[in-house]
């Protein structure tokens, strides 16, 4: 046993997220207090991984690795786990993250903490919980534990460093995989990149049809803004999933976010708390998007666009 | 094919939810299918209607109250139902997961879907534990599978429209992020005559497991902030909305 | 008196047409029969009785329509007039020495005085009849009058397409015309000593064509010979009308307007399993088979559906009617009888048209032979859910939500009662202390924020007043009228057993609504499933509370010109009009009625399950419709009266018109001319409550 934090990192197309570094830091920090190493772990190619601030980093590379791929990524990490025998794996609690976290936990019989937005120095691990109407907070048995933790929990800039990273190959065989990888998918073509636009002007489940988008896409055009969207929207086929803000969509960082008919689940907060302005129209005066945002209205958002366009 | 839905029924958070000690007062809360499981229940269902064979949907009963969702399911054609009496409506996604695949194990499934996750997975989702338990991959976040012969390709999203196409052996588990076609809808009278007809068979939970989580306390989250509420018509609220963009040089 | 020879030849004729005639009426009422059972049917020879009277005196067309019924019940009065005429005519067509002219002075110990009277009625009648036919036809074929026309995007048989019915119409018209003219002939070749004063048509045109025997012989065949051929292709025609209308009265809806027909027919039928609703057209009642055979397409419901009325919807009850008849003509008469079996989304109504429908009962009303497209329309959508059709992605969700929360706007049970619990006073919950009056609150009036202000201010007059009155908090469910009427009755079923349920907990002597379209299900559905009590809508509860002195008008509301608008289902459904204008009356408000008011009053749109609806026709909504009318309404007093300077309102009874009209006036850009409000906001200020001044304290975090 050791008062090591292992790290997993994630990063695509040559560039590591957000949470990597936030992860990192938040490592360094605590292992430090307990007299254990932080160490990042970097799995697959094509990336440059000398760029975290972790005491150490190790970086795996293999052919089979270089694309993510639940089941390879699991096996390595797995193995690294065992050897290193950590006090804390750290996860993101993002779209590869979660393929792993709550498997290993199974896999090895150590607990998982999910949805994690802070650690303490005693363990402690404080979690969202039900949709963020809840924080809990929880200690985890034993001597080893997982925490899978939300994106945008620590600062960025505490994992940020040059470490020089260990290359190694993979400690385990990965030569009968059930898993292949077969191509990436990229977004449909020809639409508009909304991480790059100034102004969003973004609606919810409460834009009630696709018919009605047609509105939104109006005001939009009135104020040279683009139309993005919460995930109820995209599943219900009312926009392209290149609209969707949020943690299974992008993350925007605008300086207008004019919020129609969105309450605010955690998962989309998570894709623009960051945005300069916020401004949220809701018909429910309770709605969690009234804790985020910067202005807010209880009004019908029908109502509110259309007399906004009579005004623009 | 034998095609197995592992569900997951939870505390609903339309209300307001009350807490209890250190946990939700489950006695004053209504309990729901979660919101990725009717995902997941119609991509089963999708993959049945492309390939043939059966549906299978398990879940532990909670509260004693399971029977509704299950009928739902075979009303929205899933065709067989199996409930694990555990009859405790704190058992973690751990323990969930352990009695879940100790059900399915004598199941021979080619295919086991679950929903991504759940708005209570503390200690994780049970997709990726029931791999684990089971010996089979996992790949979550789906949004589209096709069968063919035994193996299934499936498309992984990571996010704004970014994902991956993955070709899986069967057998394995998915965990539905969306199905294809939004989940179809069920008539109740349809779902009544399911309710008379229909035998859920009732397994009793087996295989101990504990998630290693002490709960130490469960609040709602303390709020630092709230927006600056603006008052009045709907007409006023937007004009006040365009005098602000207006002011920041945003209109 | 015809030749030996032409007897032969008429009685020929007359046995083979009354056996094509015959085969006809078979043909109609074996498929008739064929329907499903219909609900129960009191006295049955009673009804028929009391239609027959309704037809002789032509009431029911003259609910819309004064100037062309007037003219209906000319050709009316004529037919019948023409039904004795024609057998008399017979008559002095085969018995030697029966003539009637002049009294009938060859006849031995003629009654001359009812013979004249009677010569007298049949020459008048003509001209009346030759009147009336020309002016329909006129209407249809030269002033091509809209409202028998169809527009371009309703289904509609090919047949019908192809202009089946205007040939229909210029058959009988013409046959009218020949046959009335002739006759008129043949009587004034009859004339052979000049002019019979009872006879002052056939007199003029004797003194215009002289006396003929042969011109006898030739106007009776051309008068007698066209019947043969025309009743039997009645039968096969839209002039089945003429038969079937007075019947289909007799035997039309006799349950309260507010109840449905249930899905499957109550009455048991052994080895017979139905399905619900309608898919093939025996899968409807058999009454409503008939209505088919009883429509003459007048229109009268196109005219006042507020969804064909709106641009781009392609609903039109009486295209539905037509269709189903050239559907069973095509079967029956034809040789297509393959096409029973297609959905009657594809040969009768299209799906589009079929969720456009917002049940408002205006075509029912106004029919005036009984029929009720409506209802099939209902049992369309009803069978349409159970196979699976995709339906509308907001009504999806609105039902999802109801099966799972009990309300439509994926709120938590829980939360049904938040509005009570900010009160200044406590709200009672009825299901754990008796009260009184047990409130239903409704969906909308509990969970919009845009409504709730206007439901605390019910509460509000209700403690003021001293009612002894509670809600049901998280018991209450939807009442599932328009659940029902969106064809989801397993839903309706167990949303009236949920709230069948919380009835039973709570201890009250009678419910009382804010919500008009649970106020007609809780009233008139809901007895059916045991629940028999007395409901009432919050108009007539305040009327009580003002009439009882409990609640006093302190200002007259003078300053205010106000018109009301019929909710559908208080009003056309209900008969709920006089509260409402009672209550205006005494807060003193100038009142004005719009055109289209009570019995007549035109749909919002938001029924049926319209207001669920993600897709709504383009166009001009029926809302913006009736805020124009209103508008034009006060228009007129304006006028009148070119100085008032009073606040314009439009009142509402009813939480959805509160939100389809508030829309509606902005939408058309009639902001500051015309303001909508529910009438507890006027009650509210007559008698002098106020909102609490304190601001409500910041939502606590969720």
């Amino acid at each position: 046993m050791s008062n090591d934090i292992l790290v997993i990192t994630e990063h695509m197309d040559g560039k590591f997220s957000d949470v990597s570094f936030e992860m990192v830091g938040k490592a360094k920090e605590l292992a430090n207090a307990w007299g254990g190493q932080s160490i990042a772990v970097v799995v697959g190619g094509g990336v440059s991984s000398n760029v975290f601030a972790s005491d150490s980093t190790i970086h795996v590379d293999d052919a089979a690795l270089s694309n993510f791929n639940p089941e390879a990524y699991g096996k390595v990490i797995e193995a690294l786990v065992k050897e290193k025998s950590p006090k804390v794996v750290m996860f993101g609690w993002t779209a590869t993250g979660m393929d792993l976290a709550a498997w290993l936990s199974a896999k090895l019989g150590v607990p998982c903490a999910a949805y994690v937005k802070n650690i303490g120095a005693d363990m402690t691990m404080s979690c969202q919980a039900y949709g963020g109407k809840m924080s809990a907070d929880v200690s985890p048995e034993g001597d080893m534990a997982i925490a899978a933790c939300l994106a945008g929990s620590f600062p960025v800039e505490a994992g940020q460093g040059s470490t020089a990273a260990t290359t190694m190959a993979s400690p385990v065989d990965l030569g009968s995989l059930k898993v292949k990888f077969v191509e990436a998918i990229k977004p449909a073509g020809g639409d508009v990149d909304i991480t790059s636009q100034v102004k969003l002007v973004s609606i919810g489940r409460g834009i009630g049809g696709k018919e009605n988008v047609e509105l939104a896409e109006e005001l939009a055009g009135k104020i040279g803004a683009t139309v993005s969207c919460s995930r109820p929207v995209v599943d219900a086929g009312w926009l392209p999933r290149t609209r969707q803000v949020g943690k299974s969509g992008l993350k925007v960082k605008p300086k207008l976010y004019l919020m129609l008919g969105i309450s605010g689940a955690p998962e989309h907060l998570e894709g623009m708390k960051s945005a300069e302005l916020i401004i949220a129209v809701n018909t429910d005066k309770k709605a969690p998007i009234f804790n985020v945002a910067h202005y807010g209205a209880t009004a019908d958002l029908f109502e509110v666009a259309e007399a906004m366009l009579e005004l623009l | 094919m034998n095609i197995v839905v592992a569900i997951k029924h939870i505390p609903s958070i339309a209300d307001d939810l009350p807490v209890s000690g250190n946990t939700v007062d489950f006695d004053s809360v209504d309990f729901v299918l979660n919101e990725f499981d009717e995902q997941s229940i119609e991509q089963a269902v999708l993959v049945k209607e492309a390939v043939g064979g059966t549906v299978t949907v398990v879940g532990v009963d909670m509260i004693g109250e399971l029977d509704a969702v299950l009928h739902l399911a075979l009303a929205k054609g899933a065709d067989k139902a199996v409930k694990i009496t555990g009859d405790d409506p704190a058992a973690d996604s751990h323990t969930q997961a352990k009695w879940l695949s100790e059900a399915i194990k004598g199941m021979s499934a080619d295919i086991i879907f679950a929903g991504v996750q759940a708005s209570n997975d503390l200690d994780g989702q049970i997709g990726p534990m029931l791999a684990a338990y089971l010996d089979m991959p996992y790949i979550g976040g789906v949004s589209s599978v096709e069968v063919a012969g035994d193996s299934a390709t499936v498309n992984k999203e990571f996010a704004g429209g970014v994902g991956a196409k993955y070709e899986v052996s069967l057998p394995m588990v998915v965990g539905v992020q969306a199905s294809v076609k939004p989940p179809r809808y069920a008539p109740v009278s349809k779902v009544r005559q399911v309710a008379q007809t229909a035998t859920i068979e009732k397994v009793a939970p087996s295989g101990e497991v504990s998630s290693g989580l002490t709960m130490k306390k469960m609040a709602p989250p303390v709020v630092t902030g709230h927006a600056e509420m603006i008052e009045g018509s709907s007409k006023e609220v937007a004009a006040k909305i365009v005098e602000l963009l207006k002011s920041k040089g945003l209109a | 008196m015809l030749t030996l020879v032409e007897k032969i030849i008429f009685i020929l004729l007359a046995i083979t047409a009354a056996g094509f005639t015959f085969h006809g009426f078979k043909v109609i009422i074996d498929s008739i029969r064929k329907g499903r059972p219909a609900p129960e049917l009191k006295d049955v020879p009673g009804s028929l009785v009391k239609a027959a009277i309704a037809v002789l005196f032509q009431q029911t067309i003259f609910k819309a329509r004064k100037v062309l019924s007037a003219i209906h019940m000319g050709l009316f009065f004529g037919l019948i007039t023409y039904a004795v005429v024609n057998l008399v005519d017979v008559l002095e067509g085969l018995v030697p020495g029966f003539e009637l002219v002049y009294g009938g002075k060859h006849l031995p110990n003629a009654p001359t005085g009812l013979i004249n009277a009677f010569n007298l009625i049949a020459d008048v009648m003509s001209g009346f009849l030759l009147i009336a036919i020309i002016v329909f036809l006129v209407r249809r074929f030269i002033l091509k009058d809209k409202a028998l026309e169809y527009r371009d995007n309703v289904l509609l048989n090919p047949k019908v397409k192809a202009g089946g019915q205007a040939r229909d119409s210029l058959t009988v018209g013409v046959f009218v015309i020949m046959h009335v003219g002739a006759r008129l002939m043949s009587q004034a070749y009859r004339l052979d000593a000049g002019a019979d004063p009872f006879m002052p048509i056939a007199s003029f045109l004797n003194s215009m064509f002289g006396a003929s025997e042969v011109g006898v012989h030739v106007a009776w065949w051309i008068s007698l010979g066209w019947v043969m051929f025309i009743i039997p292709y009645l039968s096969r025609s839209k002039h089945t009308h003429f038969f079937m209308s007075p019947i289909n009265l007799g035997l039309a809806k006799q349950n309260p307007r507010g109840q449905l027909d249930p899905a499957i027919p109550l009455k048991v039928i052994e080895g017979q399993k139905f399905d619900p609703g309608a898919k093939q057209i025996y899968d409807l009642a058999w009454t409503r088979v008939m209505d088919a055979y009883a429509c003459v397409q007048c229109n009268r419901c196109q005219d006042v559906c507020p969804m064909n009325f709106a641009e781009g919807a392609p609903l039109s009850p009486s295209a539905l009617e037509v269709n189903k008849r050239y559907l069973l003509k095509e079967a029956t008469f034809g040789s297509h009888a393959d096409r029973l079996l297609l959905p009657l989304t594809e040969t009768v109504i299209s799906p589009e048209a079929v969720w456009s429908c917002t049940t408002c009962y205006a075509c029912v009303r106004v029919c005036p032979v009984g029929n009720e497209p409506m209802a099939d329309i209902v049992d369309i959508r009803r069978r349409m859910l159970i196979d699976g059709y995709e339906i509308d992605s907001g009504v999806q969700n609105a039902l999802q939500s109801l099966a799972t929360n009990g309300n439509w706007m994926s709120k938590g049970k829980r939360l049904r009662g938040r509005w009570a619990k900010e009160m200044e006073f406590p709200v009672k919950n009825a299901t754990e202390e008796p009260v009184e009056y047990l409130w239903f609150v409704g969906d909308t009036a509990s969970f919009d924020e845009r409504v709730i202000p206007n439901t605390k201010m019910v509460a509000r007059l209700f403690n003021q007043g001293g009612l002894d009155f509670g809600i049901m908090y998280q018991n209450e469910s939807n009442s599932g009228n328009d659940v029902r009427r969106v064809g989801e009755e397993g839903l309706f079923e167990q949303l009236v057993e949920q709230n069948m349920a919380a009835f039973g907990k709570a201890q009250f002597k009678q419910i009382v609504t804010t919500d008009p379209h649970s106020f007609n299900t809780l009233k008139n559905e809901y007895p059916q499933f045991g629940g028999k009590f007395e409901v009432k809508h919050y108009t007539v509860t305040l009327l009580k509370l003002i009439e009882e002195g409990k609640l006093t008008i302190k200002n007259k509301l003078s300053n205010y010109k106000v018109t009301f608008h019929d909710p559908c289902y208080l009003g056309r459904y209900n008969g709920g009009f006089t509260a409402p204008r009672k209550l205006l009356e005494l807060l003193g408000v100038e009142f004005v009625e719009m055109p289209r008011n009570c019995e007549n009053s035109f749909c919002c749109g938001a029924g049926g399950g319209q207001i669920w609806m993600g897709k709504v026709a383009p166009g001009e909504r029926p809302a913006e419709n009736r805020i124009k009318e209103a508008l034009t309404t006060f228009e007129v007093g304006r006028i009148a009266n070119p100085t008032y300077q009073k606040t314009q309102l439009f009142i509402v009874t009813c939480p959805k018109d509160m939100i389809m009209y508030s829309d509606a006036v902005k939408t058309t850009g009639n902001e500051g001319k015309i303001e909508v409000r529910d009438i507890i906001q006027l009650v509210a200020e007559a008698v002098g409550v106020e909102e609490p001044k304190v601001a409500e304290a910041v939502p606590s975090p969720a």
